[in-house]
């Protein structure tokens, strides 16, 4: 009831607003900008291609168009009449019909020549923007390259459907070749003679002066090695049109011999297929030459001419003349092919996947939680027994390499020093200063491997985690006092802002002061090319609502590579050249130890910021 | 300043050639490896930096050069590319602290023949100098027979290089007037001047020079 009682209201408030658009335009008059459109086909209305490339112009064209645009089409029919009276008939015809309702474009569709163009427009219309679209071989007339007629040619792919029929049937030895005698069927003869020069391995027969009717029977006598290719028969050898369209439904359904030809209208017949014309990209460029028409105007309105094509097989015809489907090339629309229970039904059946796998996804993701949370209570378990251990033996893995470069120079230098003295010894009379020399050299050099391992052994002393009540607000003040000195030097203005409230952490003091000074320093380094007045370091300590403390330093330089961003813990990663790449990974793992987390990120207007997020003490 | 191929050629060359390069920013390792080099015999230019050698005024044309890979500034690499971009014949051997040498040598592809750590046994290393100085002298020895090509072959006109193409295909004096469309006593006239330029009498001994120039890459190939 209460759905009825909607309903009618609805239509109340449509009727209405329907005669609310009366009243404002009682009468429709184009506006400035709409277009009448007239398409004369200078054939009938029944040819194949022609049907195709209607709907495409017609569904390009209402693309563009506003509400006032219409849209007429006439059909000429020349083949039937095309005699000079006929011509006549017609043009009264459309000037009568059209009369107080003049186009502002013709298009001129399909003439086998430029006659139509040059004539029918301006003889009916007077001076008016025209665009003609056609296939035909015939050099464009120099009469139609001038203001306000567009032209798009597009003739036939000879190259693409030689390759295609050499590609799919390899074997073939003989490629008979039927054509028309009209002046543009000669043309594309022509340029398919040109063509068969590539193919050095087929012979090319060409059949132009019989009727199609007696066709069939000659090709009765053709062997298995040929295939026949129907090119264009605007005129066969009685004057008749016929058409590649026409030839193709003809001749294909009966015939043995696999049939090839450019017309995409004579897909379905039967043939194999073949390098077409494509409709829906010739409507393109005509709908694209209508816009210049209105808008843009030019002087010098363009003619297009190109051969762009697409391969189209027949599926059916493949299977019936026993043509391997996995030569079809990649690039080749296939039509026909019977669909699979999966093409049928995608929708459904990928509805139904995607319930199952939301389903187990859910599933994976509460086992997983559960999982997850195990191994966390697990972790903090061990973190608390090994952490110290923990700290230290990953510390030590990453340094190994580090220690293996930084110690062979030293022992590298005893090596070639040892080499030395022992080629001195060999000497009758020993050069003793130089011996000493050498032997005071291998001293220092011990030394200062010595060192190197020293120096390594602080990083990895064998202590444990000390861990103890932390102020963070403090333990940051003491180290940025600690580092302003180096900060002055560098003439870098540096701030720490302290949170307020702040509840105490369990820390290590010395390791965190070591990731601290860590991070300062970088921050100091990065800006070494920083103009004077630029250099500014902030440190800042606050309180996120997660139950944890953040230590972030962000600096003025140049920031980190974005592509690098990931990768600056990891060990031996440095920007710095004469960087060790080591201070950042150990960073991580003392900040982790501590069961906490460390950023990097770059600011949005210039250098980066390191943060550390350490959890606040528990009970 | 490059010596001047008049000057290269009086045969300072050779001696200059015999000279080991090392380039090591840890100056205690360059101190030790020059040392050992020359009580083995050599003759060494030692430098703590790619770019104090660079700006030295030794010659970077030959020899062999021993580079450490790391170092601050010009790293090893970027010398080696530098110095092949300004055509000189230094061949040149690296050295690196690291022990990781298989993906060091993946990383320079293309790049040196030899690759050492520096802890290398004294053999591996004077082997590597020896082939590096070995392969600097052919290198050495082929700029300057270029040179030495170039400015023979300088002298002559356009026209001689011409008729010298037509010679040494074994042409005679009639045929190649035809040829270029020039008069038979012309041509005689400038085979007689570049015979006299090249100090080359015999026409089997002009081939022999021009077939040298074209491997060179001094001529172009006969036609």
């Amino acid at each position: 009831m209460l759905l009825k009682f909607r309903h009618s209201c609805l239509c109340i408030v449509v009727a209405c607003l329907c005669s609310a658009s009366g009243t404002a335009a009682p009468q429709r008059s184009p506006g400035s900008d709409a277009r009448r459109v007239l398409i004369v086909f200078s054939e009938g209305k029944d040819l194949p291609g022609n049907i195709l490339l209607e709907q495409a112009l017609k569904a390009k064209l209402q693309l563009q168009t506003t509400n006032t645009d219409e849209f007429y089409t006439e059909h000429m029919d020349s083949s039937h009449f095309s005699d000079e009276a006929h011509y006549r008939i017609f043009k009264d015809y459309l000037s009568a019909k059209y009369k107080g309702a003049e186009p502002n474009l013709v298009i001129v569709a399909m003439a086998r020549d430029y006659a139509l163009t040059e004539k029918l427009p301006p003889e009916v219309f007077g001076a008016i923007p025209t665009i003609f679209m056609t296939s035909s071989e015939l050099e464009v007339p120099n009469s139609l390259r001038r203001r306000d007629v567009y032209g798009v040619v597009q003739r036939v792919d000879v190259e693409g459907t030689l390759s295609l029929i050499r590609q799919l049937q390899p074997d073939r030895r003989k490629i008979v070749v039927l054509g028309g005698q009209s002046a543009s069927d000669v043309m594309t003869l022509e340029r398919i003679k040109g063509a068969a020069n590539y193919f050095p391995n087929v012979q090319f027969e060409y059949w132009t002066n019989r009727p199609i009717e007696e066709i069939p029977a000659q090709m009765a006598g053709l062997g298995s090695d040929a295939v026949l290719l129907i090119s264009s028969i605007f005129e066969d050898v009685n004057g008749r049109p016929v058409y590649m369209s026409r030839a193709a439904q003809f001749l294909a359904p009966e015939s043995k011999v696999p049939i090839y030809t450019f017309s995409i209208g004579a897909m379905g017949s039967g043939i194999v297929g073949g390098a077409m014309i494509n409709p829906a990209r010739m409507a393109d460029e005509v709908a694209r030459m209508a816009l210049l028409a209105r808008d843009v105007k030019p002087r010098r309105p363009p003619v297009l001419i190109s051969t762009n094509s697409v391969a189209i097989v027949d599926w059916r015809a493949l299977e019936r003349g026993k043509i391997d489907t996995r030569r079809v090339p990649s690039s080749a629309e296939v039509r026909f092919r019977p669909v699979s229970i999966w093409e049928e039904h995608r929708v459904l059946i990928s509805a139904i996947a995607l319930v199952i796998v939301a389903q187990a996804l859910t599933i994976a993701a509460l086992v997983a939680q559960r999982a997850q949370r195990r191994r966390a209570e697990t972790e903090l378990l061990q973190q608390r027994t090994e952490m110290a251990h923990v700290t230290r033996v990953s510390t030590m893995g990453q340094l190994a390499s580090a220690l293996a470069h930084e110690i062979n120079q030293p022992l590298g230098a005893i090596l070639r020093n040892t080499e030395a003295a022992e080629i001195f010894l060999k000497s009758d009379a020993p050069d003793l200063a130089e011996l000493r020399a050498i032997l005071l050299d291998i001293r220092k050099d011990d030394q200062r491997a010595g060192e190197v391992i020293d120096r390594m052994r602080g990083l990895l002393k064998r202590r444990n985690l000390e861990l103890s009540a932390v102020d963070l607000n403090e333990l940051v003040a003491e180290t940025v006092d600690l580092t302003r000195p180096d900060a002055k030097a560098r003439q870098i203005r540096m701030e720490f802002t302290r949170a307020t409230g702040l509840a105490p952490i369990r820390a290590d003091r010395v390791h965190l002061q070591q990731v601290l000074i860590n991070l300062i320093l970088n921050g100091m380094d990065a800006m070494k090319d920083c103009a004077n007045g630029e250099r500014f370091l902030s440190v800042a300590v606050r309180a996120t609502e997660a139950d944890a403390i953040e230590v972030s330093v962000t600096d003025a330089g140049s920031g980190i590579p974005e592509d690098k961003l990931g990768r600056v813990f990891e060990p031996f990663f440095t920007t710095k050249p004469a960087g060790m790449g080591m201070g950042l990974a150990i960073s991580r793992t003392i900040v982790e130890a501590h069961g906490g987390k460390i950023r990097a990120r770059n600011n949005p207007t210039k250098g980066a910021t390191l943060t550390c997020i350490l959890p606040l003490a528990r009970n | 300043m490059h010596p001047t191929p008049g000057e290269k050629l009086s045969g300072s060359a050779a001696n200059e050639a015999a000279a080991v390069i090392v380039v090591d920013d840890d100056t205690s390792f360059l101190k030790a490896v020059s040392r050992m080099l020359r009580a083995a015999g050599y003759k060494v230019h030692a430098y703590e930096s790619a770019e104090e050698f660079l700006e030295a005024e030794a010659t970077k044309e030959s020899g062999c050069l021993l580079v450490d890979l790391k170092m601050p500034g010009l790293s090893g690499l970027e010398l080696q590319e530098k110095l092949t971009n300004e055509g000189s014949a230094l061949a040149v051997v690296f050295l690196t602290g690291e022990g990781d040498i298989g993906s060091s040598v993946r990383a320079m592809k293309g790049g040196a023949e030899d690759f050492l750590v520096k802890t290398a046994p004294q053999a591996e290393l004077l082997d590597a100098v020896n082939r590096a100085l070995e392969r600097g002298r052919t290198q050495a020895e082929k700029l300057r027979k270029k040179r030495e090509l170039k400015e023979l072959l300088g002298v002559l006109t356009e026209r001689e290089i011409q008729v010298l193409s037509y010679v040494v295909r074994g042409r005679l004096n009639k045929q190649i007037g035809e040829e270029l469309g020039i008069n038979e006593r012309t041509v005689k006239l400038h085979r007689t001047n570049l015979t006299r330029k090249l100090r080359v009498p015999s026409a089997a001994e002009l081939t022999t020079l021009y077939n040298e120039a074209h491997s060179l890459g001094v001529l172009p190939p006969l036609p």
